[in-house]
């Protein structure tokens, strides 16, 4: 019951992602980080099966690294998410497939948009304005269909982004140990402090 | 001479030469000259430009210097196209050491790397030795000494506080040999490095590369305008310093910190 | 004629030009860190294991892996504390109550084993290995990361193929202090304050987590590692036999006994009252 969420705006796009790490009834760690800077501006959320995540994850990063190292210039989140899920097609027919979910954020220097990509262990790829993956799916995409906006701010972002975990907090039957947010904005990527302790009532 | 002993590779000669590995320092020599210098808590890596062609696009011609990873910077003298390779090696092997275990390469590792794959290309079949000697530079993680190292075809490698190679180095390693100071600051790395250029670049500013690393930021490429400061006011104080000396005829040790070769000379070594 | 023949009854001629990854593979100056490792000569290896060794479905399977462990780790001001049960099982086979279950990598790390005793006794013995040779070639001590990223990436490598562990590489490095890692078949690799693992982890994490702080003074922090393996001891049918205590410091680690969970239970009980579920008299 890993939680992936993405919210892009007018600049910026939000990256949020449970801090449980489970295995079987027992949670391991509660301060667990589930995304990788790739470059400057591209940040990957992963969740799945155990191994595969951050192996691939990892994977990937040292690949686009090492791109802009050769070419002295960065992928754009379109190329990235081109690459990744090119990387994920040739695993899933390979012997042993990387069972991973992704999202892709970034914000996009040329075209100066903020972009976020939702990709699945099947290698399907769609940019969307938000995603979410696992069960986050069935209470978040609802609330977000409702108040999202391609032009809202940050603070709205941020706002949107609380309905969706207190929602989570009140319905989902494991307690995912709060979630990190990273903000991915032109001047690059960073994290943000959330705080998750106040009473969230049910009905 | 050679009398067939230079045509397989991997074969000595009656008197222990590898004569491909020799031809690859042949090379190397009529490469451009690069300088590494090491200060306090910097490093500076000069490199001589070949003058560009009228035509040419000197803005996206690839440099002498590249990076190997955001803290190690590598200069060349030799083959370019060898270079390449070599150095995507070095990149490539880099990013693998973040992923296996989660540190950036130390500067003496990424070394011993690359010397040994120049080593590997002197001992196979079917292949030839990198024309290229090579001077790595950067910190490592966490520490603040800085690590200057030189590579050469045969894939000997050593460790220096200024070095220079390619064309014309003998005469900057003994220009550096009698002007490299201990713990020198940054100003003083950098004109070191760029003083030392000019022993064997004529054309002056324009046709000199530098990049400076310090501990724990990117690698700096000194702007051609920064460069032409330098140069002009080492410009000045050697006229300066020829003016003080004409008067008097001081005796040759006073004040010999700069003498300036004639050009066309050297390459020995 | 002749000459047609000669031609074309010379024996093929092997061209036997190395490709540049054939002199890679030839001449790699370090080993890659993970072994080519022979497999039993079925067609899926993975399958045959779980056939073979699967007790659930089949309880006279040929093989039994010994299983069922309690081992923890936790960091604290003072260092890190390990601690381990003895006993190993197999099927309901008490097989010994006499294990190390505490391998000691180098002078600074130690490792902990859960899951297939021989999996994780081979690997930390490899572990141990590869720990030295980067120690001979990077000329410093291996940080706890990369020994422990050593090991994921190889247990990574056999997913799926039927590896079955659960480790703990504790260790201190001048570059990143006190350090704890845990890692399993799965290829899971996390880093943290605490973990325990096995089958009495449960038992051992609620008598852990209830008391643990950071700023846990040393002898508190050896009585209470030593009390959380009781509790799974008790509780856990699959572990048991002795209490193997161990404290990693700057200076490398130092053990703290071997010793018997029974004379220990019995103390715990009658001096402090403790486990009033388990009857003293008579009667």
């Amino acid at each position: 019951m890993e939680v992936l969420l993405g919210i892009t705006g007018k600049d910026f796009t939000i990256m949020a992602s449970s801090k449980a790490a489970m295995r079987g009834a027992t949670i391991l760690k509660a301060t667990d980080d589930k995304t990788r800077e790739l470059n400057k501006q591209t940040l990957m959320a992963f969740s799945g099966e155990a191994g595969d995540t951050v192996q691939f994850a990892e994977y990937i990063q040292a690949n686009i690294q090492l791109y802009s190292m050769r070419n002295d210039t960065h992928l754009g989140p379109p190329a990235v998410a081109s690459f990744v899920r090119g990387e994920l097609a040739r695993s899933l027919r390979s012997r042993r497939p990387y069972t991973v979910n992704l999202l892709l954020g970034g914000f996009d220097s040329i075209t100066e948009k903020p972009s976020l990509y939702w990709i699945d262990y099947l290698a399907s790829c769609v940019p969307l304005p938000y995603a979410a993956h696992g069960y986050a799916q069935y209470y978040c995409l609802s609330i977000l269909d409702k108040h999202h906006h391609p032009d809202i701010d940050l603070e709205t972002g941020m706002k949107i982004l609380r309905m969706c975990t207190d929602e989570l907090r009140r319905r989902l039957p494991v307690d995912f140990k709060g979630i990190a947010v990273k903000i991915i904005t032109r001047d690059g990527i960073r994290e943000e402090e959330y705080t998750d302790d106040h009473v969230v009532r049910s009905a | 001479m050679a009398s067939g002993y230079d045509r397989a590779l991997s074969v000595f000669s009656p008197d222990g030469h590898v004569f491909q590995v020799e031809y690859a320092l042949e090379a190397v020599k009529r490469g451009t000259c690069a300088v590494g210098v090491k200060g306090q808590d910097i490093v500076v890596l000069g490199c001589e430009k070949r003058s560009a062609m009228k035509l040419q696009d000197t803005r996206i011609t690839p440099s002498k210097i590249c990076l190997v990873d955001n803290h190690v910077a590598l200069a060349f003298a030799g083959l370019h196209a060898d270079a390449r390779i070599l150095v995507d090696k070095a990149r490539l092997e880099a990013q693998s050491h973040r992923l296996t275990v989660e540190d950036p390469v130390s500067i003496e590792y990424i070394t011993k790397y690359i010397a040994g794959v120049q080593q590997r290309y002197t001992q196979s079949g079917g292949v030839r030795p990198f024309g290229i000697s090579t001077l790595i530079v950067g910190f490592d993680k966490n520490d603040k000494t800085p690590f200057l190292y030189q590579t050469e075809p045969s894939g000997i490698y050593s460790a220096w506080k200024a070095n220079a190679i390619g064309r014309s180095s003998k005469t900057v390693r003994e220009f550096l040999e009698r002007n490299h100071k201990p713990d020198m600051n940054r100003e003083d790395t950098i004109k070191l490095t760029v003083k030392s250029l000019l022993e064997v670049v004529q054309t002056g500013a324009k046709n000199i590369e530098i990049a400076i690393m310090a501990p724990g930021k990117p690698v700096e490429m000194l702007a051609d305008d920064a460069i032409e400061k330098y140069v002009e006011s080492i410009d000045t104080e050697k006229q300066e310093e020829a003016a003080n000396r004409r008067p008097g005829r001081a005796p040759g040790s006073g004040t010999a910190a700069i003498l300036t070769r004639q050009s066309g000379e050297g390459s020995g070594a | 004629m002749d000459t047609l023949v000669s031609r074309y009854s010379r024996p093929a001629f092997v061209d036997r030009e190395y490709t540049a990854e054939d002199q890679e593979d030839a001449y790699q100056a370090t080993p890659s860190l993970s072994l080519q490792f022979a497999l039993p000569p079925v067609s899926q290896a993975s399958s045959w294991l779980r056939a073979m060794t699967d007790d659930h479905s089949n309880p006279s399977c040929p093989i039994k892996i010994a299983h069922g462990t309690t081992t923890l780790a936790f960091r604290f001001q003072g260092g890190i504390i390990v601690a381990t049960d003895s006993r190993a099982t197999a099927g309901n086979w008490i097989a010994s109550q006499t294990v190390k279950k505490v391998i000691e990598i180098n002078s600074c790390l130690l490792g902990t084993m859960a899951g297939g005793a021989a999996d994780c006794q081979y690997w930390l013995a490899y572990l141990g290995m590869q720990c030295r040779l980067h120690e001979l070639r990077h000329k410093r001590r291996i940080t706890v990361a990369a020994a422990s990223k050593i090991l994921a990436n190889l247990v990574y490598a056999y997913k799926g193929m039927g590896l079955s562990m659960g480790t703990m590489c504790a260790g201190v490095t001048p570059q990143e202090g006190p350090a704890l890692y845990y890692i399993d078949s799965d290829g899971t690799r996390l880093s943290g304050n605490l973990f325990c693992v096995g089958s009495g982890q449960t038992f051992a994490y609620g008598v852990l987590d209830a008391e643990y702080r950071y700023d846990l003074t040393e002898q508190e922090a050896l009585e209470l590692g030593s009390r959380s393996i009781l509790a799974a001891t008790h509780r856990d049918a699959f572990s048991g036999g002795f209490i193997n205590l161990y404290h990693v410091k700057e200076d490398g680690w130092v053990k703290h006994g071997f010793n018997d969970t029974n004379p220990i239970f019995w103390k715990t009980k009658l001096e402090k009252g403790e486990f009033s579920n388990v009857t003293a008299e008579l009667d």
